[in-house]
């Protein structure tokens, strides 16, 4: 028979056991841990080392009195992890600090070991007295303002922000509208308008100008209408004789123009007549 | 007339090593934790402010804390045959969840990368509140191992060190 004193223990003491378990469960938590670390670390340097493109960018007319700079942010996530919550602000201000614009995309997840497209639409106001009207007709920096936040690997949140500058070309920059001497063609009174500006922005301008010439008064003197194919990057300066209606006064009044491209039509700051 | 209950099976010996062997493991065991808690945290520390990241975390405090720990978990593996293995164990939890605290109240980071408008914040509070549950998990095996010595000492010993 076998004596208690030298069989083998069979079964360790309940505290024991606990404080076993315990242990074994701290030990498993901190190995689950390390692992999940250490592939949190790689497809994070994977994630910083992959090429994210934000190509195609461009702006453009577009309707309702607004510029629209649109392209596309493409992110590569070659990691282990999800990038999810993923969201993007942009901010557009002028030199001075106002707001053109603002955009907020998202939240979208980035899958992991994918490829996630984003298409970014921004649509500047440019009607008169709107705070980006000056686009129409003044080259200037713009500081592009980007917040991004996520979370990624399911429990770190990150959040980034950085100002770019931006030069934009305005696509009617020094606009100018002065007329010449007025004379008397078959009884009538014409006087020749020249149109001038240059095309700094990134596009072409295809479509029709319209001046409307107002007296001081607001009634309408005289309209005439410039066809317009100006590249980017090009000058343009045409004059055309503009019929003014009887006893119709020009001085102190102002030049009114519209530009109606395909699928817009953009009103530009009146210039003052002299 | 009922019968006697029957005994309960327990080994009555144990193969504890000598103190000189314990010591001599412990201090050999000591050098990969120092490794883990000073050395390699110092140098991430380093490097990162090298090139210009500053984690809020101070250099001192990771030594200290680093040290400390292994330290008191190297006399934990001495005297483990001994009734101060619990409460060398409660210590030893103890000081690590202090540390992690430290380290969740510092756990949004936000720093600029140097020569660029760019700025970065991260937060690791749920990573160091996953990893508190580690010490904890230890400090409640520490109380359980310090209960059963005071009922019963030596209970354990044929168990951690078995013939």
């Amino acid at each position: 028979m076998a004596s208690s004193a030298s069989s083998p223990a069979r079964r360790p003491p309940g505290l024991y056991r606990l404080s076993r378990l315990l242990r074994r469960l701290s030990a498993v938590v901190l190995l689950v841990l390390v692992v999940y670390l250490a592939t949190v670390g790689y497809s994070a340097y994977e994630l910083a080392s992959s090429s994210h493109q934000s190509g195609g960018f461009s702006a453009s007319f577009a309707s309702n009195n607004t510029v629209a700079v649109t392209g596309s942010l493409s992110v590569t996530n070659p990691g282990f992890y999800p990038v999810s919550g993923f969201s993007i602000a942009l901010r557009i201000q002028n030199s001075s600090g106002a707001l053109l614009g603002q955009l907020w995309q998202g939240p979208e997840t980035l899958a992991a070991q994918a490829t996630t497209s984003f298409p970014i639409a921004l649509y500047l106001p440019i009607a008169p007295n709107s705070a980006a009207s000056s686009l129409l007709e003044n080259d200037q920096v713009l500081t592009v303002g980007v917040w991004g936040n996520a979370t990624y690997a399911y429990l770190f949140p990150v959040s980034i922000h950085f100002d770019q500058n931006k030069s934009w070309g305005a696509p009617f920059a020094d606009l100018r509208v002065s007329l010449g001497t007025p004379t008397i063609v078959n009884g009538a009174l014409v006087v020749p308008l020249t149109l001038s500006f240059s095309n700094d922005a990134s596009f072409a301008e295809l479509g029709i100008l319209t001046t409307i010439l107002e007296s001081s008064a607001g009634e309408t003197c005289g309209t005439v209408s410039f066809t317009l194919n100006v590249p980017s990057q090009t000058a343009y300066d045409q004059t055309q004789n503009v019929v003014l209606t009887s006893g119709c006064s020009v001085a102190g009044g102002s030049a009114d123009s519209t530009f109606t491209g395909e699928g817009t039509t953009v009103a530009l700051p009146p210039e003052p007549l002299p | 007339m009922s019968a006697p209950p029957p005994p309960v099976p327990r080994p009555a010996t144990s193969s504890v090593p000598s103190l000189g062997y314990r010591i001599l493991a412990g201090g050999t065991r000591l050098i990969p934790l120092l490794v883990a808690l000073v050395l390699l945290p110092v140098a991430v520390l380093t490097f990162l402010r090298s090139h210009g990241v500053t984690l809020p975390v101070s250099i001192v405090t990771v030594e200290v804390a680093g040290v400390v720990i292994s330290v008191l978990s190297t006399l934990r593996y001495i005297l483990r045959p001994t009734s101060a293995y619990g409460p060398l164990s409660v210590a030893t939890s103890s000081v690590t969840v202090g540390y992690l605290l430290v380290l969740w109240v510092q756990s949004t980071y936000r720093f600029a990368l140097p020569n660029s408008s760019v700025a970065i914040a991260v937060d690791y509070s749920r990573l160091v509140e996953l990893a508190l549950i580690v010490p904890l998990l230890a400090l409640a095996a520490g109380l359980v191992t310090t209960v059963e010595d005071l009922r019963h000492p030596g209970e354990r010993l044929p168990f951690d060190y078995p013939p």
